[in-house]
């Protein structure tokens, strides 16, 4: 019962609004604000004829190798800059300076350089979310108890090993936490590389539509994104609090 | 004000007509319906003008939520609370409080000044008057000239101090103090003991202060009212009579206070 | 490059200039350009890439061109109103949400997912309903940074501390004065947070529409350079971009630091 009320009092303003909506838009005259029906029918059809799905699956895999790679990297630097004081303290304000460039403004340069296809956008996401992953893990290394530090020191575990089962496990946390801050970064560059040129995803699908004034196909590519983006960004946390349940359960810590 | 004096052994029933806060039948408690839990039944007292009242009774008992009761924080389940005459509904322009947790109670963006002021602000006063009714109470709890400062640039005894001052500074009639001195060091607590006899006696406000330190209650109250049970009420009620001034080592060598202590003990440990 | 001594996040919180260090970070910088000059001589780097004298000759030109810091204008005034009006619509709005509890639950939902929308697949629809205007390009820098204000002042005014919420109402603040002297302060820590991270937002989302648009400004220079091949002037105009960003971070960094000063005092 009370679990009931709770979820009828979350939902009564969205459905209300997206009500209004509907039959706001119903009667819609304005060429650029089509009925909410038409958005969701057209969406609808391309789903079924496959068109979305195909520009889904390029998109998605686009993010994917590109949050990989912006993983791996930052990971990998963020380990090593955490573990050597001097070159952190060296190359601080660098990644500083290079982190508050607008990740927009790389678009059209990075475009530019590797062309149209999927790897300008892999690039262009590699590129904006490794900033937030190897701060975060450069934070999580730190973190790592002198303690443990030291026992690792005084055993002589090698190198490679102490990274691996040492360091590593300790900035889990935070190297989680570093890439859902990147997640939705890498959604927005995703959407901005394939709105500015591209001739596959959603964002080409947006594009050509609205370039062929098909406006109800802009409208429901721009919702699509919205939701997907949404879906992404919740169904991670929710992964992520998972992983991380797990882990501190382990006491992998 | 100096009527305590006047009536040494002193009746339950007194101070009818100069009453500043009578209390009948109270209960409060907490959540509705099924849920409801009393913490207090069915309690009755009256605090006359200028007179200095403590309750003591054992931790947890509902001292705090009496307090919440007198202050208008919280909603009676039955009975009532007179202040001046008129039924309390809610906070009330004559009655003020300093809190049991001074480090919550003061605001940590405001200057100790600007914490003082506040209340008076919200009154609508000029900033030039309130300012100096602030400055003036700083001056009165011993904080004169510290008005800049935050309340996290002072010590816990500092602190208290300020709280003290804005509840003066906001010159209600009744000044509830809840555990005031609860938890600062024992010489801090004397020195701010014997700033509150002194505040009581200079300016003539009325006082009721809640604590679970008998010797506390007994040394600074014209009359201790022991609060026990579950739900709490009014088990016992003993005038001290030492009248305005009081004295770290004499008052509390007084045979009376010595007597005022068994007796209280004693009725707590029931 | 500018910045030696203090930076938003300085692993070491020295005031005083440490010169090994600096000179270290100078070498650094050295060693960086030379290897990208030695890259692209050598044939690693894609031909059209500049060389680094020509990115430091553009550096220099660019700043004296008027069309520049038209651009640049338009993406501060753009990013600057977007940010102020998020701020302004964020914090009444949050402490709002967060105070009144119906309207916590209700609103949780849209919170949510307004925030984890990515506001940028909006501007092709914006587009077509407002045009290649400043006034889009506004509205959607708002729609981009009002979430982080937002959400910071929903939770920065559910933390406000039962103690002082008892001391307002025994005192009976008035209504305007507690929200103003009591909610907002105490939400202040978190509002900060999300202000900053706001800002930085507003200057993505503006650069983000003037890159995709053809609305003027440091973005659509960009784009321009990047389509004349001008690739020393693009790269001049991302290095300015890059300054605006971390300038604004530091700013506001620095001025949170001095606003909050009770809040760091009282936190241990
Ligand atoms: N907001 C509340 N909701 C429900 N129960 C409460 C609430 N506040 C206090 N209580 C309960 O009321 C009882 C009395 O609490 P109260 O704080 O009034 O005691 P107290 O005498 O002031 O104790 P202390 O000496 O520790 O300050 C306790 O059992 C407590 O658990
Ligand atoms: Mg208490």
């Amino acid at each position: 019962m009370r679990t009931l009320t709770n979820v009828l009092w979350r939902l009564w303003l969205p459905v209300l609004l997206v009500v209004l909506w509907w039959f706001a838009s119903a009667n819609s005259t304005n060429l650029f604000v089509p009925p909410l029906s038409r958005i969701l029918g057209v969406m609808g059809r391309d789903f079924t004829n496959g068109v979305l799905l195909q520009a889904m699956s390029s998109s998605l895999s686009n993010l994917a190798l590109g949050l990989l790679i912006a993983s791996v990297v930052g990971v990998a630097l963020g380990l090593i800059l955490g573990e050597t004081k001097r070159l952190r303290l060296i190359l601080d304000p660098y990644i500083h300076f290079v982190r508050s460039v607008p990740q927009s403004a790389l678009v059209p340069l990075i475009i530019g350089i590797f062309g149209l296809g999927s790897a300008s956008k892999i690039y262009a996401v590699a590129l904006a979310c490794v900033w937030p992953i190897l701060l975060n893990t450069i934070d999580g290394s730190l973190g790592v108890e002198v303690g443990v530090r030291r026992v690792s020191r005084v055993f002589g575990i090698p190198r490679m090993l102490y990274y691996r089962r040492v360091v590593l496990p300790g900035a889990m946390p935070q190297v989680i936490a570093g890439i859902r801050v990147a997640l939705p970064i890498g959604i927005v560059v995703m959407v901005v590389s394939e709105l500015f040129a591209s001739n596959v995803g959603l964002g080409f699908y947006i594009l050509h539509s609205s370039s062929t004034f098909r406006i109800p196909e802009t409208w429901s590519g721009a919702l699509l994104v919205g939701v997907i983006g949404y879906v992404l960004v919740i169904g991670f946390s929710l992964i992520d609090r998972q992983i991380l349940a797990w882990y501190h359960k382990s006491g992998a810590r | 004000m100096s009527n305590t004096e006047s009536v040494p052994g002193g009746t339950l029933t007194r101070v009818s007509e100069d009453s500043l806060l009578r209390v009948t039948d109270l209960s409060l408690g907490y959540g509705e319906g099924a849920d409801e839990k009393r913490i207090i039944e069915n309690l009755s007292l009256t605090v006359g003008n200028g007179e200095f009242v403590s309750i003591v009774g054992p931790s947890g008992v509902g001292k705090t939520t009496l307090l919440k009761g007198l202050s208008g924080l919280l909603k009676p389940k039955a009975g009532q609370v007179v202040v001046g005459g008129g039924a309390l509904e809610g906070p009330h322009r004559d009655v003020a409080v300093v809190f049991q947790d001074y480090s919550r109670s003061l605001m940590p963006w405001m200057t100790t000044r600007e914490n003082i002021a506040f209340p008076l602000q919200g009154r609508g006063q000029k900033k030039p008057l309130r300012n100096k009714a602030a400055d003036e109470a700083l001056d009165a709890v011993g904080l004169g000239g510290q008005g800049n400062k935050y309340p996290w640039e002072m010590s816990g005894g500092m602190q208290q101090r300020v709280a003290i001052a804005r509840a003066l500074a906001y010159n209600a009639k009744v000044l509830l103090m809840d555990e005031p001195f609860a938890s600062v060091d024992a010489q801090t607590r004397f020195d701010l003991e014997d700033l509150v006899i002194d505040l009581r006696e200079k300016l003539g406000v009325t006082i009721m202060l809640v604590t679970h330190d008998v010797d506390e209650a007994i040394y600074l109250a014209d009359r201790v009212i022991v609060i026990a049970e579950k739900p709490a009420t009014v088990v016992d009620v003993i005038e001290t009579g030492f009248g305005t001034h009081r004295d770290q080592v004499a008052t509390k060598a007084d045979p009376r206070f010595q007597d005022a202590r068994g007796r209280i003990l004693t009725r707590l440990r029931k | 490059m500018a910045t030696t001594t203090t930076t938003p996040m300085a692993f070491s919180g020295r005031p005083s200039v440490n010169w090994t260090l600096t000179f270290q970070r100078v070498i650094t910088l050295v060693v960086i350009l030379l290897l990208w000059q030695f890259a692209l001589m050598s044939g690693l780097l894609p031909k059209i890439t500049p060389g680094v004298p020509d990115i430091v000759t553009s550096i220099f030109t660019v700043v004296t061109m008027g069309n520049f810091w038209v651009g640049f204008g338009y993406t501060l005034f753009a990013a600057l109103a977007g940010w102020l009006l998020s701020c302004a619509i964020g914090v009444v709005l949050g402490l709002l949400i967060g105070t009144v509890r119906p309207l916590d639950r209700s609103a949780a939902l849209i919170v949510e997912f307004g925030r984890a929308f990515p506001t940028i697949a909006l501007m092709p629809v914006m587009m077509l309903v407002l045009g290649a205007t400043t006034n889009m390009k506004i509205t959607m820098v708002v729609l981009a940074a009002v979430w982080p204000v937002l959400v910071q002042s929903i939770l920065g005014s559910r933390r406000l501390d039962p103690g002082i919420v008892s001391t307002a109402t025994v005192f009976q603040i008035p209504k305007g004065l507690w929200f103003r002297k009591v909610l907002l302060p105490s939400a202040l820590p978190f509002i900060a947070t999300g202000v900053r991270i706001s800002a930085s937002i507003a200057i993505l989302a503006a650069v983000g529409v003037e890159v995709l648009t053809q609305v003027p400004g440091l973005g659509r220079l960009i784009t321009l350079a990047q389509e004349a091949e001008r690739w020393d002037n693009a790269l001049a105009y991302l290095f300015f971009a890059g300054i605006f960003g971390w300038l604004v971070a530091s700013l506001l960094g620095r001025a949170e630091g001095r606003l909050l000063r009770w809040n760091r005092q009282s936190d241990d």
